[in-house]
């Protein structure tokens, strides 16, 4: 099974975010990046489908600071091969942008399974596996906690709210975001990686001109910004539903 | 005149079949040896020649002296008595072999007559009987009194070996009395008073008379003659190839600091996945361990109830070698996952080995393997994932780093900026963890107020990969190295000075050492100080205190009085736990344990050593000299109910208060 694992890297948390002078995006001069945690879920249920019935693990990422070291390290987990996505993704690229990119990169592939996290906490657009599908048209299934390899199709988990599971079967090829692997990711030795950086290739692609458009356009980002009150509405739930609306009405926001 | 006269009643067939068994059991025991030299010489390539004369002189204090072997009064005097008893019947033997088959054969000429021999008759003697008494010795202690450490063996049938020891030597003591006894009941020499122990067994056979004393003594002699050929030819075969071995591996043991843990060998770079991995020196250690369990005794680990022996490890190590893997697996099978991540790497075990076994390489390349085959515990794999992305433990900014320093006046140095004199390595628990700020920032005040010229790295420093490198993962510990030696080598300074312990070791110990500079420990640096008279105090503290010897300063680099002096400077007075110096007991954190799930605990070390300390007269002070144990032991002094009785302090606490 030829699987793909499309994945980004997010800005770390554990810096403090600050806004930049335009007022409308994050200042990168003290950005650090990391890949996004779903992806890195979505990177060790790949390994593990290989593992487990053979294929093959391509990860491909855009370009952006520290995205060798993460493919690398996606190399000494066990993918086989790396891509790298050229393009001018610092500027205002969204998901609908880096899904049309993806795409097209991805029909030469010819996978038979994508899986990506279900969501990175930098989608202002949506989550990116949807929109591959839509793009791919392939089927699509979302918050996916494992995954078992059949001839010719997946069987999926997918977690519900209320602690409910469902077991799909998906036909391939199929678009899977990732909410959790079977185990957490593996930790990977230094020395592998470091192994992996003097034997593994990281395959550059240029990606056509991006295309964002479908995607919202930030006009102000800020801080969380304190409230100055709040209100507590009682009665029953048609009572407490109605007054909602109203509320909503008032401040015009319907 | 009193004569030797060997062979007595002995007819000539008897003698010549003496022979041919003694050459027999030459052949059985050479070839005993040579099967373990040959599995000695299985394992990887290790270089163990250098400085050949300390190396003999530690076997002969250690082998022969058995210095350490005496430092455990009982089973101390036991083993001397034994050993003594039988190196004076071996060369008893080996002075009469001597006489009769050289010098009486060849020249016509006995030397074991007149004075001499009668001396000789009343040494044996009386050093054959201190052999009696040091197996009565042991087999009370193994069979009646029973010490913990003797049981729960991982291999059952090595009882049969401990008891084999002991049956045989006291068949080749007593038949050799009986036979000396019923000889002299016979031919009453005039000298006979001289050999008290075989008079005395002589007077009991006088009565049956000749000839039943001549048939009973031939047949006697036979027997002993039997059991004391087996008993050679069985040494190697048995627990007793320690008489080799043990003398071997001191001889071979590693005259490195013991803060320097080899790298990873060549040859197994991913660690020790199987036994043919292991370095001939390891396979020596295991096999010198003679199972007395002294290491199991002083195991944090094993004391918490967690499923580590290191004496357990030797013994399973050693049977599964013998095995040559026998099917099973090394990792899982023999030893498991949760007894290599039980260790605190304190030490402890090696430090009381009478054998001299160095545990930790074997542990740790044992880890090296689960490390690369990312058999790590969730905990421990955000520890070395932070540690590998933020160069601390925390997983916070590098950034963050230096925040303690914040209401410092005046600023800080920053040694990249500037020369310093002192390069304070600050080390990840002092620099983050919010609850040693205070005692951070009280150090830097000390430092100012006694005019130290230092400064700090901010936020190029990373963790130093002490216990990094403990853990088993080395491509980490040598990132760790390079990022840090990167930054050194552009600061000027003349000193690294540091109060954690566990950076002390590496930074002192495994740090490429082409820069000359000195690194001390902060206490070493407050004793220096106040020798120098530039750390003067002001207040005579007056407390009763106790003092915890932090493992990588104290065993791994032997620095024991420099926190003491320090402590008395301070006007407090000193009282000592039971375990103290080199016996001190781990606090539990040591080898990356604090970055790990901790596991099914009876009780935590550092628990245990807070009840050791409440034990003490009117001590009111838990005195420390490392940032983790004051994080360790203010956890243990709340879960054992002992805040309101003692207060943990670091050293610097005291020594900021006297000023």
């Amino acid at each position: 099974m030829n699987i793909v694992v499309p994945v980004k890297l997010v800005p770390d948390l554990v810096e403090e975010l600050t806004v930049d002078a335009s007022g409308s995006a994050l200042d990168t001069a003290w950005l650090r990046l990391i890949i996004n945690e779903f992806d890195d879920h979505a990177i060790e249920q790949a390994i593990l489908l290989k593992e487990q019935s053979g294929g093959q693990v391509v990860v491909v990422s855009p370009n952006a600071e520290g995205v060798e070291d993460m493919l690398f390290t996606a190399s000494a987990k066990g993918a086989d091969q790396l891509i790298k996505l050229n393009g001018d993704f610092e500027d205002g690229v969204n998901n609908h942008g880096l899904a049309r990119a993806l795409a097209t990169l991805l029909r030469d592939l010819q996978p038979d399974l994508i899986l990506t996290g279900v969501q990175a906490h930098n989608d202002l657009d949506g989550s990116l596996g949807p929109l591959l599908a839509q793009y791919l048209e392939m089927p699509y299934v979302g918050y996916v906690s494992g995954v078992t390899a059949d001839s010719g199709k997946v069987v999926a988990r997918k977690e519900y709210p209320g602690g409910l599971i469902a077991e799909m079967e998906v036909t391939l090829p199929a678009v899977l975001g990732i909410q959790a692997a079977e185990q957490p990711p593996r930790y990977v030795a230094i020395s592998k990686v470091r192994q992996a950086m003097k034997t593994a290739a990281i395959d550059e692609q240029e990606a056509a001109t991006l295309d964002p458009s479908g995607g919202p356009t930030v006009s102000r980002m800020y801080q969380p910004e304190a409230t100055e009150q709040a209100t507590m509405i009682s009665g029953s739930e048609d009572e407490i539903a109605a007054r909602i609306i109203d509320i909503f009405k008032e401040s015009g926001v319907l | 005149m009193p004569i030797r006269e060997t062979f007595w009643n002995i007819p000539h067939w008897a003698e010549i079949g003496q022979y041919i068994l003694a050459v027999l059991t030459m052949v059985i025991f050479g070839y005993g040896v040579f099967r373990r030299i040959r599995r000695w010489r299985q394992g990887q390539p290790e270089r163990r020649t250098d400085q050949i004369g300390k190396r003999l002189m530690a076997v002969l204090t250690q082998a022969i002296g058995q210095f350490r072997t005496a430092q455990d009064i009982y089973p101390g005097i036991m083993h001397l008595t034994i050993f003594w008893g039988m190196v004076a019947l071996f060369l008893g033997t080996a002075i009469t072999t001597i006489d009769w088959d050289m010098t009486h054969l060849i020249f016509d000429f006995q030397f074991l007559k007149g004075g001499i021999y009668v001396v000789y008759e009343l040494l044996l003697d009386v050093l054959g009987l201190l052999l009696i008494v040091g197996l009565g010795m042991a087999t009370y202690r193994r069979y009646v009194t029973r010490p913990a450490r003797l049981q729960n063996m991982p291999v059952k049938r090595l009882g049969r070996d401990d008891a084999y020891v002991i049956i045989s030597l006291f068949l080749v003591a007593i038949t050799g009395y009986l036979v000396e006894g019923l000889r002299i009941a016979v031919v009453k020499p005039d000298w006979a008073p001289w050999s008290p122990v075989g008079n005395a067994v002589a007077a009991v056979f006088t009565a049956l008379g000749d000839p039943t004393n001549r048939v009973l003594h031939l047949s006697l002699w036979i027997t002993h003659g039997l059991v004391a050929f087996t008993f050679i030819a069985s040494i190697p075969f048995s627990k007793l190839a320690h008489i080799f071995s043990v003398p071997t591996n001191i001889f071979f043991q590693s005259l490195q600091p013991a803060g320097a843990l080899a790298p990873a060998g060549e040859n197994s770079e991913t660690g020790v996945k199987e036994w043919r991995q292991f370095t001939w020196k390891q396979v020596l250690d295991f096999e010198a361990c003679i199972r007395c369990g002294r290491c199991q005794d002083v195991c944090p680990a094993y004391a918490s109830g967690l499923s580590l022996s290191p004496r357990n490890m030797m013994i399973k190590l050693d049977t599964h070698l013998w095995e040559r893997n026998g099917g099973s697996s090394l990792h899982g099978d023999v030893i498991s996952s949760e007894e290599l991540w039980a260790c605190t790497t304190c030490r402890a075990c090696s430090e009381v080995c009478p054998a001299f076994i160095d545990h930790l390489t074997s542990f740790v390349d044992m880890r090296r393997h689960l490390v690369i085959e990312g058999q790590v515990d969730a905990q421990l794999q955000d520890a070395l994932a932070n540690l590998g992305r933020y160069g601390n433990s925390f997983g916070q900014s590098e950034r963050m780093r230096a925040k303690w320093t914040q209401p410092i006046q005046p600023k800080v140095k920053d040694a990249r900026k500037e020369p310093v004199e002192y390069l304070w390595f600050v080390g990840d628990y002092a620099s983050y963890s919010p609850s040693l700020t205070d005692i951070t920032q009280k150090t830097a005040e000390v430092f100012q107020k006694t005019g130290l010229d230092f400064g700090i790295l901010y936020e190029a420093e990373r963790n130093a990969g002490n216990d990094v490198r403990r853990i088993g993962e080395e491509g980490l510990f040598e990132m760790l190295v390079e990022k840090n030696v990167a930054v050194l080598d552009k600061c000027a300074f003349k000193t690294i000075v540091t109060t954690d312990p566990h950076t002390y070791n590496t930074l002192k110990n495994e740090y490429p050492a082409e820069n000359d500079h000195t690194v001390l420990h902060y206490s070493e640096l407050l004793d220096q100080m106040i020798a120098s008279g530039q750390l003067k105090f002001t207040k005579k503290l007056g407390y009763k205190v106790t003092f915890h010897d932090p493992c990588y300063l104290g065993r791994y680099n032997g620095v024991y009085d420099a926190p003491r002096r320090v402590i008395e400077a301070t006007g407090c007075e000193l009282v000592e736990m039971p375990r103290n110096r080199d016996k001190a007991f781990c606090c539990g954190a040591g080898g990356g344990r604090i970055w790990m799930e901790e596991g099914e605990v009876k009780e935590r070390p550092s628990e245990a050593r807070i009840h050791e300390a409440a034990n003490l007269d009117e001590v009111k002070v838990f005195v420390v000299a490392c940032p983790k144990d004051v994080t360790m032991y203010q956890d243990a002094v709340k879960t054992t109910g002992q805040e309101t009785r003692i207060a943990v302090k670091d050293l610097i606490e005291l020594v900021h208060e006297a000023l």
